[in-house]
């Protein structure tokens, strides 16, 4: 790290940091001049300490060994987001455009640092194998994801929350309840054992691994069949991983349609997060939607876990699983969310930025605001929106319009709204679209704290999915097969043939 | 006949011909060395579970060591009864590792006359994707080594 922030501060980088840049500037310079500084120098000092201090079994000495595999995750996302994913970026733009899609390779295959972040963590577990000193921290990664998660709290506002919320009920409701009874149904008709039922449908129905863990111990599942139903998600989440944003890229999905696809349709939680940031590498509007998803999905497993146990005592007659209602509800509550709950009510006092702002964004077009006076349009541009005036058929949108003309920037909350709304159905021909667009740009602001916090919730989502890679071996999905592969294969492509046909109807566009 | 028998066996229908090709093969009064390899890959059946809480996790791993365990001990008491039917003198060694490199290994820490395995199950057959025989193992052992067919 400290080698990363020394070349780059002499300028020992520069070439090959224009190369990454291909001819553009170099997006990362100011992150590769502070970051790795702070955290080379927090991991060489915990290093020597490690290396030569005096240590005893205990309290301090096992939780700073955490810290090791911590920074060894963060090395590796370093490397990825700023020298490897930029790389690919500059190989797949020298490929060119696929066909008339206007994208290029790594655009359409989502092959961004996070997903690359994944890959590189997978490909460190099974091939390079985790190194013994940062075994005990690539666990961190988990606290990585639901920090992400509690900071994210803060980017909601309260119709965002209770539209999400009310969809993510609807849609996780449906598809899990459904997915569920269709497993015990089908793996009744073929004859599987209850203990292998129960825990397959909880894995293909709710959560992936996620539930498969919260639910083996309750049904009593062998570890031959934890094995089988584990491989099987581990495959599916995966192969999701890469195909979802593919499918999503060519049906032109808007954010939150892809969330909302994401979140019911992937079947393992971490994929989930990772495919939502692969959709939409630079921006969290995705990731938001998707984790709303997740967040209901954790929030329905102790449902899930009583509802199995329940069925799997009656089935079974003689198991010895006695179900505590109390117990397995607290037992199971994902404590993370009360986290998040928190800091969206935070938000909504104002503590991090006014509250009329929306996702941290706030409307400006004075100077004293933000705006910048070299952003007022000019007389070509206007000249561009004057010949388009006449596709307007809204009498107060062409009003809206009309004001823009005459003040060169956009007037008020409800003229931008109006404009942002014309942006999106795209009447106007493309220049005067992006007029509107960079019009639109040069009104919003974001509030430095929301944008920090944006920051480190990408940071974070990609420290803790690298981590998360560096747990999927290839010894467990291997295990995929049996009746869990065929079931969960039938059960999975039926789940996201089927959201997504549910989302392109019934979800709009934006929340 | 031999005299001193490492045997390497988890008790799949085709590791428990193996068992009855080796303690058929022991000279009455002599060793076999049951060798019971854990595959790693039950390290990774947390996967990549990020949703539960600590409690819910350790709740899992406990519940699959404990599961883990009993398989094991069931399958090492079966073969101690038999052993003992033949006047065998039976130990077992449960080792955690990958299986090819842990055999190779231990096969090194004893004088053992030879090595019983199972071949390798069908492809029709469901069972854990754990390979024992690989060419790893048949390159590197030293002694002889008895694949045992299944079924017999």
């Amino acid at each position: 790290m400290l080698a990363i922030w020394y070349f780059t501060s002499n300028g020992l980088l520069a070439p090959v940091l224009e190369h990454l840049g291909a001819g553009k500037d170099y997006r990362y310079t100011s992150e590769l001049k502070a970051i790795p500084l702070y955290f080379g120098i927090v991991a060489t000092v915990l290093g020597v300490w490690h290396w030569l201090g005096q240590h005893k079994e205990g309290g301090f000495d096992f939780y700073s060994s955490s810290i090791a595999g911590g920074m060894f995750i963060l090395l590796i996302t370093m490397l990825v987001r700023w020298f490897i994913a930029p790389e690919i970026a500059v190989l797949s733009i020298g490929l060119g455009e696929v066909g008339d899609t206007g994208k290029h390779i790594h655009e359409l295959l989502g092959l961004n640092y996070v997903v690359l972040g994944i890959v590189a963590g997978i490909i460190i577990v099974n091939v390079f194998k985790v190194p013994v000193w940062a075994k005990n921290g690539v666990r961190l990664s988990r606290l990585g994801l639901k920090t992400g998660v509690i900071l994210l709290g803060a980017l909601y506002s309260a119709a965002e929350l209770k539209n999400l919320g009310g969809l993510s009920i609807i849609m996780i409701g449906f598809f899990v309840l459904g997915s569920v009874g269709i497993v015990l149904w089908i793996g009744a008709r073929r004859n599987i054992p209850n203990s292998m039922g129960g825990v397959l449908s909880a894995g293909m129905g709710v959560c992936g691994v996620s539930a498969t863990v919260a639910v083996a111990p309750v049904v009593q599942a062998k570890p031959v069949e934890i094995a089988y139903t584990i491989g099987t998600i581990l495959i599916w989440g995966v192969a999701c991983m890469f195909l979802f944003p593919i499918i999503g890229n060519l049906l032109n999905m808007s954010y939150v349609q892809f969330g909302a696809w994401a979140g019911t349709g992937i079947l393992n939680s971490a994929q989930v997060a990772g495919a939502a940031l692969a959709y939409q590498p630079d921006g969290i509007e995705t990731l938001m939607v998707a984790e709303i998803f997740n967040i209901t999905r954790v929030l329905i497993l102790p449902i899930i876990v009583l509802w199995l146990a329940m069925w799997y005592v009656k089935r079974e007659g003689n198991a010895t699983t006695q179900v505590n209602v109390g117990h397995v509800v607290l037992a199971k509550f994902p404590v993370f969310v009360l986290g998040f709950i928190l800091m969206f009510a935070l938000s909504t006092t104002g503590v991090f930025a006014p509250a009329n702002h929306y996702q941290g964004k706030y409307f400006g077009n004075t100077v004293e605001q933000g705006f910048k006076l070299e952003n007022l349009l000019q007389a070509e541009q206007i000249a561009i929106l004057k010949a388009d005036a006449n596709k307007i058929q809204n009498a107060d949108y062409r009003e809206a319009y009309n004001r823009l003309i005459k003040n060169n920037k956009i007037m008020s909350i409800a003229d931008d709204t109006v404009v942002r709304g014309l942006i999106n159905a795209k009447t106007l021909s493309p220049d005067a679209n992006k007029i509107l667009a960079s019009a639109h740009q040069s009104v919003r602001h974001t509030a430095k704290k929301i944008d920090n916090f944006r920051q480190w919730i990408t940071w974070l989502f990609a420290f803790g999915l690298v981590g998360l890679g560096m747990q999927i071996t290839v010894g467990s999905m291997k295990q995929a097969g049996g009746e869990p592969a065929i079931i969960g294969g039938v059960v999975g492509f039926i789940k996201a043939a089927l959201s997504l046909v549910v989302v392109m109807l019934l979800v709009s566009e934006t929340v | 006949m031999f005299n001193h028998i490492l045997l390497a066996s988890h008790g799949t229908e085709g590791a428990q011909a193996a068992e009855y090709v080796a303690i058929s093969n022991c000279v009455s009064g002599g060793k076999l060395i049951h060798l019971l390899i854990v595959p790693e890959l039950w390290q990774g059946m947390t996967g990549d579970d990020w949703l539960n809480n600590g409690h819910t996790r350790d709740d899992f791993c406990r519940y699959l060591e404990t599961e883990l365990g009993k398989e094991v001990d069931g399958h090492c008491e079966r073969i101690r009864r038999t052993a003992n039917l033949h006047q065998l003198n039976y130990a077992k060694e449960i080792i955690l590792g990958e299986p090819d490199k842990v055999l190779v290994q231990y096969s090194t820490t004893q004088a053992f006359d030879s090595i019983v395995i199972g071949s390798p199950r069908p492809k029709d057959v469901a069972g854990l994707r754990s390979r024992l025989l690989t060419e790893n193992v048949m390159r590197s052992l030293k002694i002889p080594l008895i694949i045992t067919p299944y079924p017999l």
